[in-house]
């Protein structure tokens, strides 16, 4: 009897044959709170587009957004107030059968997009003066009669708000990913909606296609090359876990080769999405042509999340390497600082311009890094934090200097500015100084923090070439301001909007946390140096 | 041996174990044999359904050459040979060579996992009646659908004709359309048998077949396997009415041959497949299955093939009594229907299927009932307010248009965009005999003597009454 | 790895079959040429002219292709979570809910954008 019952199992139920060792996994669901409602609001924004009538979209669209995003907030702050993190001293959890790390510098990481998602989502759902900056119908051929129909009907894309939130969601698992396949996940999940968003621009159809392409297509190669990295750190390590390599790292000296080409690769990827040199080619075409709050979104939101991402990388998975990457990363935050500085010198676009200027600061950024150490976490965090208000506000400030055609964007019709909108030209210089690095605005503080950390870590030459790139962006900036104050107003020049209460917050908390942190930096700079005193948990 | 977990399940019945070790000599009369199989089946296919559509018609079917006409489908599969082979001058000459032949090696692959019997001894050697059998034996089929697809669609592109591309390409949709439903359908059979090995699943159909539990799941794949096969009245990728042959337009001799034959091994396939999955494979049906013997030894053959032979009489039955129908019908059936009524039939029975591992109750039949009932009354109701708002605001288009732009112009629908175009009336005079009263042309007959014209394989065939 | 032995030889003998039908209908069928025979076949009517490539066709195939994809990715996913659904239990239930209407809110906002109407 006892002989056969195995055998009629079998007979019985061949998928026995198969695993009887399978175990129902364990998921956190309150520790990954934030992220799943944000996606529970993308998926709503979708059943909103599917059902609600036309009139009532855009208006359920904010209240869902802005609610998903608010209480995405909230939670992440009562999780890190929790015991368990930042009040009872612990580092964090794994969730999530360890796909999802849940510790101090990621739930800063990601109450800092949260935060400035807000604010770029009022700025998207800004349509005050009848001018949304998002296309009518997409799929219209440029100039095109199906084109003009649907302008002059005043329909617009609310497919955004989803689209948005989509993308948020990927922002916010990006850092948080402890897992490389999780990361390249959450990487595509914040990829493809923004592909589609930079393609929506209202005015300038054709360079607003061309940007989304142009995007589209080296961000599948920068994702093809991080999912190649995967593929051999796999190969070396046999796991995908962050920990499981960084262990594999430090103990098998084996297969060299595969890890460092693996490592070679995963830096791409992550390098590309933050748009340090050589990567940094699509930056400038895509932060152009895109519809402007999603510039702000990318050189905010996304810039934050990629750094997370890389922070958590460098550090957990190759932190027994830094003697391998150390030296790359070096040459590429020069180029990087240096590249992004001199070429914004010859830009005659503000768009091109601030993305030059991105750039130079993924730089600045990267010399914190480099440093790998608790500093250069903490200073890395706050750095951000603070060039995301200044950058969003910067963008938000740009949608209202108009022309008649929309966005007035070349330099020479910002001339004399000041003198016709003093207000907003002065907003204007005031966050130009802040990204160049002046005292009592935070890009000083930032900039001192980052510099303050490569210095610790024996980066002097480092900290030298920044504050030279410092210099030369410092030029381009007062050169923008000269120009809005110290030269004549063209005739017919752009006419400045009145801000409507949704743009004006976006600018006027923007200016306020520019101010704000660039006069008392305590408060955000102990909270980033208590998010990084125990780095990422493994 | 007793075996109390299997019931009904006899010990000689064959497992995953019983396809190693393999022996060569083995594999070798059994890949014989089915190659042969499947070829020669086709032979009587092509036969009994000319017969059967010729008895539905009223008329004799083909009956002159052998006894019945049986050799009739030798006689056409021995003309086709010796016909010209044509290759047009703009086709793209290679894949025009492996077109027909990427439509035909999947169709012969798929029925390697189909068990046909229990084990048996062959010289000694005992032996599963089925070429083999793996731990994802049915994904195979489902490959190998997918690989035809591409034999389709590159016939109708490579032969660079409007026919032909336009066939190719909906032949394609439609295929990978259905092909949604059909997978969804077989998750409810993976659900309740644990695996994906035909083997396991007719072991597990012991206790009692598939079609009762699951219903609905057996449904949809009937549909969905016509669907896949291109059958009427599914066969609009070579509605011969609009598209000549559809994707095979330009392929005469024996490259038309080989999609031919795929198409009729496919729809043996997929019989097959269905007797596997819901009607328990070679299991004797009940009375029979009373008598202990029914289902050892050779006997089983012999129930699968009454069931596979029912599955293909339906094909013909199908051909015989209904109409084509139209594109989008096909389409928003597969889109609108099959798949969302798979999914919601699949949610339930798991749900079902886990509330009862978990309480052992039976009241979750009774509950997931009265769920499928709420469901069933609810998109019946949307389905019919929507027909209500469609008819309403189609009348109130045709009241717009009435009034609306000059003729010739496209008037521009209120919704999404779409726009209907103005066609010529459909009675213009010489639909109704106006016009044509030319004295050289016979007049054409009555609508009821048009019987006998049904036959579309395009071989001409002898009405002798 | 065995099982897969005797489908590789079916598939050989399958492939050889139909290699050898092709070839045997190029040499027993007559060659008789024609002019008319070498063009595409349009009912009689002068063959319309086709650009390179095939030329353009309809995008609703384009986007049924991508339907088609999306939704046998959510078969992939379905087919191991039925053989395992036995031992993941409540677990694996809910799981596979939630990813099923994920996908199922796609759906329907791709019909009700008209995405599954073919006119």
């Amino acid at each position: 009897m006892t002989g056969s019952v195995g055998h009629a199992g079998l007979v019985g139920h061949p998928g026995v044959l198969a695993a009887s060792t399978i175990a129902a996994p364990h998921i956190e669901y309150s520790q990954l709170a934030p992220m799943l409602i944000v996606f529970a609001a993308a998926l709503a924004g979708v059943l909103v587009e599917a059902f609600a009538p036309r009139s009532a979209r855009r208006s359920l669209h904010i209240v869902l957004a802005l609610g998903g995003l608010g209480a995405a907030f909230i939670l992440t702050i009562l999780i890190a107030a929790s015991s368990s993190i930042f009040a009872g001293g612990g580092a964090g959890h794994i969730a999530a059968m360890g796909a999802v790390g849940v510790d101090r510098p990621t739930l800063f990481i990601q109450g800092t997009i949260l935060v400035l998602a807000m604010l770029t989502m009022l700025i998207i759902a800004d349509t005050a003066h009848g001018l949304s900056p998002f296309v009518a119908q997409a799929a219209a051929v440029p100039g095109s009669a199906e084109e003009r129909e649907g302008l002059l009907k005043g329909v617009t894309h609310t497919e955004i708000y989803p689209l948005t939130m989509f993308a948020v969601g990927g922002m916010l698992l990006f850092p948080a990913a402890n897992d490389l396949l999780t990361m390249f996940v959450a990487l595509e999940v914040l990829s493809l909606p923004l592909y589609l968003l930079c393609g929506l621009a209202r005015r300038r159809r054709l360079l607003s296609q061309e940007a989304a392409m142009k995007y589209f297509l080296l961000g599948s190669f920068s994702s093809a090359f991080f999912l190649f990295g995967i593929a051999m750190l796999y190969g070396f390590a046999g796991s995908v876990r962050l920990s499981a390599i960084a262990s594999a790292a430090s103990t098998n000296t084996a297969n060299e080769t595969l890890l460092l080409a693996g490592v070679a690769l995963l830096g791409l990827g992550l390098l590309f999405k933050i748009g340090a040199v050589p990567f940094q080619g699509w930056k400038p075409d895509v932060y152009q042509g895109a519809p402007t709050p999603i510039t702000a979104l990318m050189a905010s939101c996304v810039v934050v999340s990629a750094f997370g991402a890389l922070l958590r990388v460098f550090y957990v998975a190759f932190g027994t390497l830094t003697w391998d990457w150390r030296p790359v990363l070096w040459v590429i935050a020069i180029l990087t600082m240096l590249l992004g500085a001199v070429i914004a010198i010859t830009q005659t676009d503000v768009k091109r311009l601030l993305a030059y200027s991105s750039i130079t600061h993924a730089g600045y950024i990267l010399t914190a890094v480099v440093a790998s150490s608790a500093l250069g976490l903490s200073s890395s965090l706050f750095y951000l934090a603070t060039y995301g208000f200044s950058t969003v506000g910067a963008f938000a400030l740009i949608t209202l200097v108009r022309d008649p055609s929309g966005e007035a964007l070349h330099l020479s019709r910002w001339a004399g500015l000041g003198k016709r909108s003093p207000l907003v030209a002065a907003t204007f210089a005031f966050f130009l100084l802040a990204f160049a690095g002046i005292p009592l605005t935070s890009g000083f503080t930032g900039k001192f923090a980052v510099f303050q950390a490569a210095e610790a870590s024996g980066a002097t030459p480092l900290v030298i070439i920044g504050v030279l790139a410092s210099a030369i962006a410092a030029f381009f900036y007062v050169r923008i301001i000269v120009l809005m104050f110290f030269s004549d107003p063209v005739p017919d020049g752009p006419a400045v909007v009145v801000p409507s209460a949704l743009t004006g917050t976006a600018v006027a908390i923007g200016a306020a946390a520019t101010l704000f942190l660039g006069i008392i930096p305590g408060p955000l700079l102990s909270l980033a140096n208590n998010a990084a005193t125990h780095l990422f948990v493994r | 041996m007793t075996n109390l977990a299997a019931g009904a399940v006899s010990a000689a019945d064959p497992t995953l174990a019983s396809f190693s070790p393999l022996v060569w000599w083995i594999i070798a009369i059994k890949v014989v044999v089915i190659f042969l199989f499947l070829l020669l089946f086709q032979i009587l296919m092509i036969w009994a359904e000319r017969r059967v559509i010729g008895r539905m018609q009223n008329r004799p079917g083909p009956n002159r050459w052998g006894p019945f006409g049986l050799l009739q489908p030798v006689a056409d599969a021995l003309k086709l040979p010796l016909k010209e082979d044509i290759v047009p001058r703009q086709v793209d000459k290679l894949l025009f060579f492996l077109a027909p032949i990427l439509s035909a090696v999947p169709a012969l692959i798929s029925f390697a996992i189909i068990p046909v019997g229990p084990e048996v001894s062959i010289f000694g050697v005992h032996t599963p009646l089925q070429l083999t059998d793996f731990p994802v034996a049915v994904l195979l089929v489902l490959a190998m659908s997918s690989i035809a697809v591409y034999g389709i669609v590159l016939a109708g592109w490579s032969s660079t004709g409007p026919y032909s591309l336009l066939g190719g390409l909906r032949s394609s949709a439609q295929v990978i359309s259905y092909e949604i439903a059909m997978g969804l359908s077989f998750v409810a059979v993976f659900l309740y048998a644990g695996t994906l090995s035909t083997t396991g699943i007719v072991n597990a159909q012991a206790h009692g077949w598939y079609v009762w539990e699951l219903l609905p799941s057996f449904l949809i794949y009937v549909l969905t396997m016509v669907g896949e096969t291109n059958r009427l009245p599914f066969d609009l990728p070579e509605g011969e009415g609009e598209l000549v042959g559809g994707y095979n337009t330009e392929f005469s001799s024996m490259r038309f041959v080989l999609f031919y034959l795929a198409e009729y091994v496919n729809m043996l396939t997929v019989s097959a497949l269905a007797t596997t999955l819901f009607l328990g494979g070679w299991r004797a049906p009940w009375p029979l299955s009373l008598w202990s013997g029914a289902n050892s030894g050779w006997y089983p053959i012999i129930w699968f093939l009454i069931k596979v032979a029912l599955f293909e009489f339906g094909f013909i039955w199908l051909r015989g009594s209904l109409p084509r129908v139209r594109y989008d019908q096909l389409m928003a059936l597969g889109w609108k229907i099959l798949i969302p009524v798979s999914i919601i039939w699949l949610l339930l029975i798991a749900t079902v299927r886990a509330w009862r591992y978990d309480t052992h109750s039976t009241a979750v039949y009774v509950v997931g009932g009265v769920v499928l009932a709420i469901i069933i009354v609810i998109a019946v109701s949307w389905d019919i307010a929507a027909e209500r708002r469609a008819s309403r605001a189609a009348g109130a288009e045709s009241a717009a248009q009435e009034a609306g732009p000059e003729p010739g112009t496209p008037a521009a629908a209120p919704r999404g965009g779409r726009v209907t175009y103005r066609v010529p009336p459909l009675d213009l005079p010489h639909y109704h005999g106006v016009g044509v009263t030319d004295p050289s042309r016979p007049v054409p007959p009555p609508a009821g003597a048009a019987v006998g014209a049904g036959d579309s394989n395009g071989t001409k065939e002898v009405t002798g009454a | 790895m065995n099982s897969y032995v005797p489908i590789l030889v079916l598939a050989l003998l399958a492939v050889g079959f139909a290699v050898f039908s092709v070839v045997l209908g190029t040499l027993t069928g007559p060659k008789r040429w024609n002019r008319a025979k070498l063009q595409a076949y349009e009912s009689g009517i002068e063959p319309t002219p086709q650009p390179p490539g095939g030329g353009r066709f309809p995008v609703k195939y384009y986007l049924t292709a991508m339907l088609f994809i999306l939704f046998d990715i959510e078969i992939v996913f379905l087919y191991p979570w039925a053989v395992t659904f036995q031992k993941l239990g409540a677990f694996g239930l809910v799981e596979m809910v939630t990813f099923v209407v994920t996908v199922l809110i796609a759906y329907a906002y791709v019909w009700r954008r008209g995405g599954l109407e073919w006119d």
